[in-house]
């Protein structure tokens, strides 16, 4: 008896009625041929399942865990008043206006934009200006020594500020780029520079740029900051181990 | 009626739609980005998810349809984030594959996104074919053979035909 590829498949898929199963179960028996062809379907959802079965141990961002509670608030009742912080505000132009005068930025030339529906790498807490979402997530995980080559986000140099903090600085790949540079303090990456990035200290493939080749204001800052030499790849990854704190 | 604390069943669920979301986009970035998104859209929908509903599988339509949507704002802004666009065509994988092999992960991206969609919701996350049509939103013949296809294609990627 031959069995089509779909009752094969759905044999091995557990989607045969009793009757069916039986069927090819006793027919593997004496049926090499079929035999291999069940092999093949289980060793295909063998292989896929394990390669991604290691994504079920990652620790899960942050921010998935927020905003799968932070939008959830049941309805409140109108006579309760909730008592939840106020969210961390988006980002509008007259705001990166606002923070082009507090911080060390350099002009923003290009607008940068952020994917639409992907939450927004920089919002204001409580008048600071701190990483959020992937850029939060990114400075906290990624080694510039492992990153991927075409990565959205690059991490750059590493290095231990004046305050005794970890800093480092980051380019975002949009339309267009943006460089700087963030510290981590309370569990947060507060920024401290961020400017356009000249498309070479954005050119694919370069995202571990020599201080030189970043933005002249987020340099600047770097020099202003750093104490010592940039971490190098051990040293970069005992800190990542360390949850960038000394 | 007892609500459904819907947050925290999400909460506990984002492993598996991370895991969903990975099999979707190829960069992590990208797959976090698409859940957070799915998330969202949850949270404003919630009233849809009926109470005796897996939320696992109502979930797992959002994020398609954000997936979906993705996509499309892709093709239209012709943006180059990442090799997966379209799911590059089979035929090419299989030339490639004769000189190199992909990982399983690359070959994923590079099955047509239907395809994807049900390999990754049958054969990763162990959805029946009937809970799979219902996610997928299409008749249970229709994902069997996109699963069928989608099979054949990997095999062939993976060198394992």
């Amino acid at each position: 008896m031959t069995f089509t590829d779909e009752t094969v498949m759905a044999y091995v898929d557990g989607e045969l009625d009793e009757k069916a199963r039986t069927a090819v179960s006793a027919a593997l028996a004496t049926d090499p041929e079929l035999a291999r062809r069940v092999a093949r379907h289980r060793a295909l959802r063998e292989q896929l399942h394990s390669e991604f079965a290691a994504v079920l141990e990652e620790r899960v961002p942050e921010h998935l865990v927020v905003a799968a509670r932070g939008g959830a608030a049941s309805p409140v009742p109108t006579n309760v008043i909730a008592l939840q912080p106020r969210p961390a505000m988006r980002w509008s132009w007259p705001q990166w206006g606002a923070m082009a005068a507090s911080l060390a930025v350099g002009v923003l030339v290009a607008p940068f934009l952020w994917r639409q529906g992907a939450r927004e790498p920089l919002v204001v807490q409580r008048g600071q200006v701190v990483a959020s979402g992937t850029l939060a997530f990114a400075l906290s995980e990624q080694l510039a020594s492992t990153q991927a080559a075409d990565t959205r986000i690059g991490v750059g140099v590493s290095f231990l500020s004046r305050d005794g903090s970890y800093c480092r600085t980051f380019v975002l790949r949009d339309r267009s780029a943006v460089a700087g540079l963030a510290c981590h303090e309370h569990d947060q990456w507060r920024l401290e520079a961020l400017a356009a990035a000249t498309p070479s200290s954005a050119a694919p493939g370069q995202y571990r740029p020599a201080a030189s080749s970043l933005p002249p204001a987020v340099a600047r800052t770097l020099d202003e900051l750093i104490v010592g030499e940039p971490l190098d790849a051990s040293a970069e990854s005992a800190a990542r181990a360390r949850g960038w704190r000394r | 009626m007892a609500r459904r604390d819907l947050s925290e069943e999400l909460v506990t669920l984002l492993p598996r739609l991370r895991r969903f979301a990975r099999a979707l986009s190829r960069n992590p970035h990208d797959a976090d980005d698409l859940l957070q998104l799915a998330i969202e859209r949850a949270l404003t929908r919630a009233e849809q998810l009926r109470d005796d509903a897996p939320m696992a599988n109502w979930m797992f339509g959002i994020v398609r349809h954000a997936w979906i949507d993705e996509l499309r704002a892709r093709a239209r802004g012709a943006r180059v984030f990442v090799p997966e666009l379209e799911g590059q065509r089979v035929a090419d994988a299989r030339q490639s594959a004769d000189l190199e092999l992909l990982s399983v992960q690359d070959a994923m991206a590079r099955l047509p996104e239907e395809q994807r969609v049900a390999v990754a919701l049958v054969l990763i996350e162990g959805l029946s074919y009937k809970e799979a049509a219902h996610v997928m939103e299409v008749p249970i013949g229709t994902v069997t053979s996109r699963l069928a296809r989608g099979r054949e294609a990997l095999q062939a990627m993976l060198g394992e035909g």
